[in-house]
């Protein structure tokens, strides 16, 4: 495979301290912690907007119910909100350290889109909050109070493209061009078909999360809890049978649209059979709760065997798509790797070859040797006019040694009206005795 | 930064975007989190102990508002922080986590404790009144949380201490191998800690005064008991963030100390040696006189006195955080790379065989200068070297920088960036070559060039 690109490797060992097995450690709490933040950010995206939903609709009908339900999805949004943040931070963490060069270089091309992921995200947290420590308080305002609900979810959904553009973009550096934008890597059949699936599946696992939270809800002693609880279960079977299914059907298009050396590498893997596995359990979930579909209060067992399988599933998911991110980025990587260790001793040749030559060897004047270093001559020239006046022309003022050492401090460049373009910065780091010399070496200029 | 493509902030710059979301996270990670939940940790505390109903819901009252801005913007600014270092200098920040990883990682860890206690403690205060045997269960979450939060400060702190001292930490020069343990535990680590926690104990005492004042319009006699007991940790925490500080700044290396000045202010204001002096005094004293003020007649301070004490805090934090930022340079990791993202170690190479020649992104027709490329590779070169700090033509405009100068005299001043004149910039790093491009880049920005070359 060849590749336009290839951004070399941080000069610095990973952080193994020569333990091989912490890159099993790095890449299984990879997966671990990226399904943990996946599945808070699921919750996150189907809660908050079921929650407007049944805002609305109990608005509409006037159904106190449908209100509470709508209170209570609150609760997890801001716990998957304020988690899923925090442990998208781990994978964040791994993926910058373990794929520096390609996923920085993704961060860039997506720039300034990028930064959404921090500001799109605070408003979202502002609104969402607004929307529900103002419960109360709107309650006779609800056009008000869906508004904020409703600009909430917007924004929650608008960062999932620029997480997705960035991901896929950095793990297909063989598609990388110059000038490459985030408007290019978001509108590209891989990334739609991948965005597509997360929402459908973010649907999903907000469905089992529904029934699980209706399944407590209806155990409460308070009478509207158990009445919304079993809403709650009822939307939840919806919702996860409705996106699985769609799922069966954008996952392989999503599969597909990847490079064919990943593809092949993916095969060569075994992978498919993870894809297999996941069918086969989700179908198993599908089957359990189509015949328990009218059934409200639906037995614990076949509660707890829903979320299991799909815990199941979801793990087996999420190492399938870690094999084809290293499938996909390994051979870049290791030419990265291989790159930076050639410069590395390129750099150490020049570097030693450098001190050696660092001895002192400018002779002259120590005034004028002083000059230079301090980087006087950079602007001076000793006779002819390079930026500010020649020293030969300084020579001419006669000014004392104090008076040169106080215009470097503090210059007066209505002194060269000539000069006036370019005024000197005041140097206030040259220490005063070698300011002397200098100033020694200027006025012996003739 | 030859190994990343480029991205540009016009006009106002990257650098400045970064300040803006770096300096709201101090403010309110210093406030809200790590100052906000020992001081009120402290006042729930006093609370039951006095049995004090009004003081507990005072306290739950400036919870919630800590509790806002802490989730909502105070840690997704800190993210923010993470991901703008990402995109001005990927090398710097790749670096840093590969020294620092695990430290992260255990800092993040802690950020997990500190996150679920805070939700733990401020979803269930209502759930424990006081006067129950549960509040006692309840101030030990809000005591677990802040000892987490000051946790998670003192790891940063360490990484931040770290690029202004990192003291004897590379055990080899090629390949890099770093002392994991020296990076830790760095000349300034501990003095910072020490000053950066006593700031956000008082930053944040100063915070709940003032949003004492506007809870309790209605309480003169709570507002008194509230501003004295949150004035008396401000007044605790001021000398003890003065002395760590000053041992703070002994860490400094010369060089820094030397950039105080400028840093304070600007370099041109600084040519006026009161001036920086005077900036941070008045800053110093409004915050004092405002704490003074609402401290001793906490029932009639005026709205001003209380806006007077938070303004004086966040221009001191701001400024201090503008200070530390700048004395570093021209570094951003002291003595291993420069603020632009090159390694000292690497400068040789490039000077000898070239910048451009290394750049990944850069199309292969301007590896080499030529007559006709000239402009557009001192263009990249800009790019790569000079828009860490400078614009084009906005903030920092190296446009005004080089205005009525010739290439000729541009060419020369190239040579002698990292000098007294400018002690702050690093060297340019390239060919003689490429220094011709860049300087007829830089030329053409004001000349009659100038249309071809922006877009």
């Amino acid at each position: 495979m060849d590749f336009k690109f290839i951004p070399g490797d941080i000069p610095l060992p990973l952080p193994t301290g020569g333990l091989e097995f912490l890159h099993y450690i790095f890449h299984g709490l990879l997966v671990v912690s990226w399904v943990v933040h996946i599945l808070f950010i699921n919750v996150l995206l189907g809660a908050s907007l079921a929650s407007v939903y049944f805002n609305k609709r109990g608005a509409r009908e006037n159904n106190p119910i449908l209100d509470r339900v709508a209170y209570l999805l609150t609760t997890p949004v801001t716990i998957s909100e304020n988690m899923g943040a925090l442990w998208g931070v781990a994978p964040l963490l791994l993926i910058s350290v373990l794929y520096t060069p390609l996923f920085y270089s993704a961060s860039l091309m997506n720039s300034p889109q990028w930064l959404h992921i921090i500001y799109g995200n605070i408003v979202a947290f502002l609104c969402s909050y607004l929307y529900k420590y103002s419960w109360n308080t709107l309650r006779e305002n609800k056009g008000l109070h869906i508004t904020i609900g409703t600009m909430s979810v917007l924004l929650f959904y608008t960062l999932p493209p620029v997480f997705m553009a960035t991901v896929q973009l950095y793990i297909t550096p063989s598609t990388w061009n110059h000038g490459q934008n985030f408007w290019d890597a978001l509108f590209r059949a891989d990334t739609l078909f991948r965005l597509a699936h997360f929402y459908l599946a973010s649907f999903a696992v907000s469905g089992v999360f529904m029934l699980l939270y209706g399944y407590f809800k209806r155990k409460s002693s308070d009478a509207t809890d158990q009445a919304a609880g079993a809403i709650l279960i009822r939307t939840g079977k919806a919702w996860f049978i409705v996106p699985t299914v769609l799922n069966f059907f954008i996952g392989p298009l999503a599969l597909f649209h990847f490079p064919n050396y990943g593809l092949e590498a993916f095969f060569n893997h075994g992978y498919h059979w993870g894809i297999l596995l996941t069918v086969l359990l989700a179908l198993y979930a599908i089957h359990i709760l189509v015949k328990e579909f009218k059934n409200d209060d639906i037995p614990p067992t076949k509660v707890w065997k829903v979320v299991i399988i799909m815990v199941v599933a979801i793990v087996t998911m999420a190492s399938i798509r870690h094999g084809m991110r290293v499938a996909l980025v390994s051979p870049v990587m290791a030419a990265s790797v291989a790159k930076s260790e050639a410069f590395q001793k390129e750099a150490k040749e020049a570097y030693e070859a450098a001190k050696q030559s660092h001895l002192p060897s400018t002779t002259g004047p120590r005034g004028r040797i002083l000059a230079e270093q301090h980087g006087c001559l950079g602007c001076h020239g000793e006779r002819e006019r390079v930026i500010g006046p020649s020293y030969a022309e300084i020579a001419k003022r006669a000014y004392t040694p104090e008076k040169i050492l106080a215009l470097v401090r503090q210059p007066v460049p209505s002194n060269w009206p000539e000069y006036a373009q370019a005024p000197m910065p005041p140097m206030a780091t040259v220490p005063e005795a070698e300011l002397r010399e200098i100033a020694n070496w200027i006025n012996g200029i003739k | 930064m030859f190994d990343y493509p480029i991205f540009d902030m016009p006009l106002i710059g990257h650098r400045l975007l970064f300040a803006f979301d770096a300096i709201i996270h101090v403010f309110i990670s210093h406030g809200a989190a790590v100052g906000g939940s020992i001081v009120l940790a402290l006042a729930q505390y006093f609370a039951i102990k006095d049995n004090d109903h009004k003081f507990d819901e005072l306290a739950y009252k400036i919870l919630f508002t800590f509790f806002i801005l802490a989730t909502a913007v105070g840690a997704l600014t800190g993210i923010g922080i993470w991901v703008h270092v990402n995109i001005i200098n990927p090398a710097a920040i790749g670096a840093l986590l590969r020294v620092f990883f695990w430290k992260w990682f255990v800092e993040w860890i802690v950020f997990n404790i500190e996150m679920v206690f805070l939700l733990w403690w401020f979803l269930t205060w209502q759930k424990y009144p006081l006067g129950t045997p549960g509040k006692r269960f309840h101030f030990k979450l809000g005591a677990t949380y802040a000892i987490s939060s000051w946790f998670t400060m003192a790891i940063i702190t360490a990484i931040l201490g770290f690029m202004m001292t990192p003291g004897n930490w590379l055990k080899s020069e090629f390949p890099a191998r770093p002392d994991y343990l020296a990076s830790l535990f760095n000349p300034s680590w501990f003095p910072s800690l020490g000053f950066r926690t006593f700031f956000s104990i008082g930053w944040a005492a100063a915070a709940a005064m003032v949003l004492t004042w506007f809870f309790t319009k209605e309480d003169e006699a709570l507002r008194e008991k509230a501003i004295r007991f949150f004035g008396k940790i401000l007044w605790v925490s001021v000398p003890l963030f003065l002395l760590f500080g000053y041992w703070y700044y002994t860490q400094f290396p010369q060089a820094a100390k030397d950039l105080f000045a400028i840093g304070a202010v600007t370099r041109n204001l600084a040519s006026n040696p009161i001036l920086p002096w005077m900036l941070n005094l008045v800053l110093a004293a409004i915050a004092l006189l405002g704490g003074i003020l609402l401290y001793t007649n906490p029932k009639k301070a005026p709205l001003a006195v209380a806006i007077a004490l938070m303004v004086g805090c966040m221009g001191l934090l701001a400024e201090f955080e503008r200070v530390r930022e700048f004395v570093r340079k021209p570094y951003i990791i002291y003595g291993y790379m420069y603020a632009n993202g090159v390694r000292v170690m690497d400068v040789p190479v490039l000077n000898r065989d070239g910048f451009l020649k290394r750049a990944t992104f850069v199309p292969d027709e301007l590896k080499t200068v030529t007559a006709s490329n000239k402009v557009v590779a001192g263009r990249a070169l800009y790019e790569m070297q000079c828009r860490y700090c400078h614009t084009i033509n906005g903030v920092n405009a190296i446009k005004d920088r080089v205005k009525n100068w010739d290439e000729k005299a541009i060419y020369s001043r190239i040579g002698s960036l990292n000098s007294s004149a400018t002690p702050f910039m690093p060297p340019f790093t390239g060919t003689d070559a490429e220094r011709g491009a860049l300087a007829a880049y830089l030329a053409s920005l004001n000349g009659p060039a100038a249309h071809a070359v922006q877009h």
